[in-house]
């Protein structure tokens, strides 16, 4: 382990949890360091909370070794968190009572946790009645009481609404900012994935399929399955047709469709094609030079913050994200001709062997 | 039996008090630890174990009287002790009785709790000893109903403390016991202050427990 690691984990097998599909865990190479946040993210039953609770330490893997560094200790929130009979005060203590740490001391420092979540003004109140968000933020102050070295979160966010999911994000992210630690959290959920993550970690049926930096998953995934759990909507079978002027291969998706990208995949060969919505770019005037040609808009949906809209190109549907409210993304609507450029950074090419989601 | 005024009404009350409250105190200290034990541990025949619990839970006080007659008895295995007809034998029986209630009772405030409640007690930090406490503590309400369960069975009980006991007057006559006597008698009089004292005795305990449960819920 380097200096900075706090988890290190190697070639573990672990037995499947009761909700876990029944497959062992098998996980190669897992490293998490001081100040980091990992998501690590994967669909219902491929095995995350299995995994957390083997690097809590609460299940032991058949094989293998987790090294943890962490001599203040580590901390994992579950998915239902458990509140004790008592007071929010006494549940904020319950860890420190655990180490025998003396009555005074134990107030002191579960008031300041409870501070910490904005919630000491509830100290004296019976923890069984907080609501959803206050019960959320009493256990993430319970966790932080004891200061760990790493933080283990199980769904953090689930059963938030919201706007009471984006302000604990804040102050988690402030927590986590202020104290170095370093966190693990697992979700099904990419959105709630990415709120906090600096490397994003995915879990597909008892094993990792990619781990790396949180824009290297999203831009860059490494197979079909991760890119339908990391929102690459847009996947379409293609293949290289020929070099560019500029040394560009030109990826043919459509009889005479085709994006540009800097892919080493030589000609002939049969690609998948990943490109993010939001990357799928409307291009009014037909200005951009990374234009590919005529569409029409075929359908519009908005949540009043994000526009949705499938675009008819060359008989595909790509999907492409706007802000709603200004722009296009205001006076977008279905039938419309527009045209649509993509860079060719944003095209991600992979071999054809990766299965199709 | 006396023909006479018999035993002083506080005497007889004192002794239902001393052999309830040991028969009490027993099963508690017994039954608790296994209710909880049996709560949450997976071992092979424990389906068996809550079956044989559940079914004592509606054991006739009649048989086991019958039961702890037989093992009492001159000849049988207990009958060494010489303890037929005395106080002891009638907590053997109370206990017997108030036991299965207690251990299921307990069960089922176990039972009750989150499945992972001793994975996150765990995660928590808290082990040995104070995991132990933390978990009587949040099934103080369960348990505290086992209490007045077993209380409710062991001091109302007549048919296996008469058995085993005998009724007889300064040693082993109790509240119960005398008033099926002094009803059988048609001494009504005595019967009716017995079962007086009886069911001030009930409501006293009763209120005890109840005052005990509620303050246990700040």
């Amino acid at each position: 382990m380097t200096n900075d690691a706090v988890l290190a984990a190697r070639d573990l097998v672990i037995e499947p949890g009761a909700r876990a599909g029944g497959f062992l865990l098998r996980i190669r190479d897992l490293a998490l360091q001081r100040g980091e946040v990992l998501a690590i993210l994967g669909p219902n039953g491929a095995g995350k909370t299995t995994l957390l609770r083997a690097l809590a330490g609460l299940v032991a893997p058949r094989e293998g070794a987790i090294e943890v560094c962490a001599p203040r200790g580590v901390a994992l929130v579950f998915q239902h968190p458990l509140l004790l009979a008592g007071s929010v005060l006494w549940n904020a203590e319950v860890p420190l009572w655990g180490r025998g740490i003396a009555r005074r001391e134990r107030r002191a420092r579960a008031t300041k946790a409870l501070a910490r979540f904005g919630i000491d003004a509830l100290a004296e109140r019976e923890a069984t009645t907080l609501s959803g968000g206050e019960a959320r933020r009493l256990a993430l102050a319970r966790a932080f009481v004891v200061a760990p070295d790493l933080l283990l979160l199980d769904e953090p966010f689930d059963d938030l609404d919201a706007p009471g999911r984006e302000v604990l994000v804040q102050d988690l992210g402030s927590a986590i900012r202020e104290t170095g630690i370093a966190v693990a959290l697992v979700t099904h959920d990419l959105r709630q994935a990415l709120l906090l993550a600096d490397r994003i970690a995915v879990l597909s049926a008892g094993a990792l399929a990619q781990v790396g930096a949180r824009d290297e998953v999203l831009r860059r995934p490494a197979s079909a399955e991760v890119a339908a759990l990391v929102g690459m909507s847009n996947w379409l079978p293609g293949r290289v047709r020929a070099r560019d002027t500029a040394g560009l291969a030109v990826v043919e998706v459509a009889p005479g469709g085709a994006f540009r990208s800097a892919t080493p995949y030589a000609s002939g060969a049969d690609v998948w094609v990943g490109i993010r919505p939001e990357h799928v770019k409307i291009d009014a005037d037909r200005s951009d030079p990374n234009t590919v040609g005529e569409a029409s808009v075929e359908t519009r949906v908005s949540d009043g913050a994000l526009v949705v809209a499938w675009i008819a190109w060359h008989g595909l549907r790509l999907r492409t994200h706007l802000l709603a409210g200004r722009g296009l993304g205001h006076t977008l609507k279905a039938g419309d001709g527009v045209f649509i450029a993509v860079r060719p950074e944003d095209v991600h090419v992979l071999p054809r062997e990766a299965a199709r989601p | 039996m006396s023909e006479a005024a018999g035993e002083p009404l506080i005497a007889i009350a004192l002794r239902t008090l001393a052999v309830s409250g040991a028969a009490l105190t027993l099963a508690v200290a017994i039954g608790v630890p296994l209710g909880l034990a049996l709560g949450h541990r997976r071992f092979p025949g424990r389906g068996l174990l809550v079956a044989t619990v559940n079914a004592g839970m509606g054991l006739p006080p009649v048989v086991v009287g019958l039961l702890v007659a037989l093992a009492l008895w001159r000849s049988g295995p207990l009958g060494s002790l010489g303890w037929m007809y005395t106080p002891q034998a009638m907590v053997i029986a109370q206990v017997a009785i108030a036991l299965p209630l207690v251990v299921g009772i307990t069960l089922a405030a176990v039972g009750a709790l989150p499945g992972d409640f001793h994975l996150q007690v765990r995660a928590l930090g808290v082990r040995g000893p104070r995991a132990a406490w933390l978990l009587v503590r949040e099934t103080r309400r369960g348990l505290l109903a086992a209490v007045i369960a077993a209380l409710g069975g062991i001091l109302s009980e007549v048919g296996a403390v008469t058995m085993v006991g005998g009724n007889l007057e300064g040693e082993t006559r109790v509240l119960t016991s005398g008033i099926l006597m002094y009803t059988q008698m048609g001494r009504f009089e005595s019967a009716l202050a017995l079962a007086a004292v009886l069911l001030g005795l009930t409501f006293v305990l009763a209120a005890a427990l109840t005052a005990v449960q509620q303050g246990s819920r700040r």
